[in-house]
């Protein structure tokens, strides 16, 4: 599969002797969703200013389908699409002028213009509010309008930064769904950085985490999930747990460890899922009765603070009741 | 990049701004305020004094093409600010990664501006025919004029797009704004022949591109007078070309 993204060793000093990228790799697959997560300050929108030819690596190379960023950006700004994190329509006029004078800047054909405007009003779920100014847009309609903006001239490549900030869920959600639905139709590949782990989670095919300018994990949801390979099961029980059954919790080949918390018992498994069974067996056949029992999963919360930052592995249900975190 | 996207960027450019102007015009009518009150009191009063040389224009006559020129050209030179907030929005980075040339989005938005001045300067022309300024009656030589206010307010433009690649911020690019208008106006051939000036000051004149386009729209509109039209012509072309080149070098800095 062709790689729409390459990037190869690249670095970025600022004046001033900021490092904000340090030999960074990375490869995207077309026609993927790819998200790109880092904590602030870790590199993130540097490296979407020079995929987007806007700044200059120091060092290294980056190719956008074979283009390279730094000689070619005239023929890569022909095909990729881009949405700053910042406001990048103008205000005082309708969304559908907009759309009409990007057209024009961009040379879509004028016989297909009205086509093309029409469609990506309909694709991004704006058509009804086209002939309005944008001043009087809600945050999710000037965010959608934008986002039509850059699937104007058929990108082949949309590089969205933090296409969500600021948005309530419901707009988050409606600026996502036509989004991915554009994609599904068109085989757009779309890069995007976020704070949202869980658009991260949903939308995207493949997922990098970036600390101090390098990537430090990178793979599917899942995978960078099963990485952690630690999931939690809390026991919580009326009789107390110890010495001999103890003993044989521990002594199970899939047990990674066991906490005695004296108020419940947390046991360390690969997955909980499959092991739950086993452990209620054990614990009924010591004869011991249970009150309750609780899994956690780790999220990409958890998959994001383990590798750029402190490790946590939380149980949902503890943290709503106020407890300490537990160390995984 | 093919001269026809050029040119077809910057129509792009002048249509995003009458499409702006035909939504909200209040500014052009606020700006109006200034130049005419420099028309109807301080034209006409000094115009009573009798004091500065006009070659035998009614006072008020003499100054309309310069009030007209500072009118048009405060328009351009606060179009920076346009774009100082272009550049806190993200807009001037999508347009710099649109597949354009910078000399097109440049001057495209000079130009851009430079319609917007035109508009200032129609609104303000039937004002001063009110307050009884005679303007020559062959309509060629008023569109010659308004050509010239054009490029004179384009190049101004292009002066405010430098400035604001360089000031970046909107308090900053204010005061540069007003530090370089009225200088310009003052030392310049707009209300008193530049004979009358100091010596120092009539150097800084002859430097100064407001005084050819003085010379020239005072020329073409009211005394007809072109002997040195060429000369003035050239000067602003030249001005233009130095002003839109600098203006394009510089604007890509404007996003780091």
């Amino acid at each position: 599969m062709a790689c729409a993204i390459d990037v190869r060793q690249l670095s970025k000093l600022y004046n001033g002797g900021i490092k904000a990228l340090d030999g960074l790799d990375l490869r995207v697959k077309a026609a993927k969703v790819f998200a790109f997560l880092g904590p602030n300050g870790s590199g993130k929108t540097t490296l979407m200013r020079i995929l987007t030819t806007q700044i200059r690596p120091t060092s290294g190379s980056a190719y956008i389908f074979g283009l390279d960023t730094v000689k070619s950006g005239q023929e890569i700004r022909k095909i990729i699409g881009y949405v700053p994190q910042e406001t990048s329509v103008w205000l005082d006029i309708s969304g559908y002028e907009n759309l009409l004078i990007y057209s024009k800047i961009y040379g879509v054909p004028s016989k297909m213009r009205e086509k093309r405007i029409q469609d990506t009003l309909q694709s991004m779920g704006i058509e009804e509010v086209a002939d309005r100014m944008v001043k009087s847009y809600s945050g999710g309609m000037v965010r959608r309008l934008e986002i039509a903006c850059a699937l104007l001239v058929g990108p082949r490549i949309l590089f969205l930064d933090e296409p969500t900030i600021g948005l309530d869920p419901s707009a988050r959600k409606a600026v996502w769904e036509n989004l991915i639905s554009f994609k599904q139709e068109y085989g757009t590949t779309v890069f995007f950085n976020t704070h949202y782990m869980d658009e991260a989670d949903l939308y995207s095919d493949e997922i990098a985490i970036i600390d101090k300018g390098r990537i430090v994990k990178s793979g599917t949801a899942s995978e960078l999930k099963q990485s952690l390979r630690s999931e939690i099961i809390q026991v919580y029980s009326h009789d107390r747990i110890g010495g001999r059954v103890l003993e044989s919790i521990r002594d199970l080949a899939f047990v990674q460890g066991v906490i005695d918390n004296n108020s419940h018992l947390e046991i360390i498994v690969g997955d909980s899922e499959t092991r739950l069974p086993l452990i209620l067996d054990l614990l009924r056949g010591e004869g011991i009765s249970l009150e309750r029992i609780c899994t956690a999963k780790p999220t990409l919360d958890d998959v994001f603070l383990n590798y750029a930052g402190a490790i946590h592995l939380k149980c949902r249900e503890e943290e709503e009741r106020g407890s300490k975190p537990v160390q995984a | 990049m093919a001269l026809s996207d050029s040119i077809r960027e910057m129509f792009a450019m002048i249509e995003l701004e009458i499409r702006r102007l035909r939504h909200d015009r209040t500014e052009i009518y606020t700006r109006a305020v200034q130049p005419i009150l420099w028309l109807g009191i301080f034209g006409t009063i000094m115009g009573r004094v009798n004091a500065i040389p006009t070659g035998g224009l009614p006072y008020i006559d003499y100054i309309t093409p310069g009030v007209l020129l500072q009118s048009t050209i405060f328009v351009s030179v606060f179009y920076g600010l346009t774009i100082v907030w272009e550049r806190e929005t993200g807009i001037l980075k999508r347009l710099l990664v649109a597949p354009t040339s910078i000399y097109a989005t440049v001057i495209g938005r000079s130009v851009a501006s430079g319609v917007r001045a035109v508009v200032q300067a129609l609104i303000i022309f039937p004002v001063a025919i009110l307050l009884g300024v005679k303007f020559i009656s062959n309509p060629f030589y008023i569109a010659a004029a308004f050509i010239i206010l054009f490029l004179v307010s384009g190049g101004f433009a292009a002066i405010s797009i430098l400035v604001a690649s360089i000031m970046k911020t909107r308090e900053r690019f204010m005061g540069l704004g007003q530090a370089l208008i009225m200088p310009l106006f003052f030392a310049s051939n707009a209300l008193y022949p530049v004979e009358l000036m100091p010596s120092a000051l009539q150097m800084f004149a002859v430097l100064n591109p407001l005084t050819y386009a003085v010379d020239a729209v005072r020329g073409l509109m009211i005394s007809g007078e072109l002997s040195k039209l060429s000369i003035d012509l050239l000067a602003i072309l030249i001005f233009d070309v130095v002003v839109f080149t600098l203006a394009s070098l510089s604007f890509r800095k404007i996003i780091e």
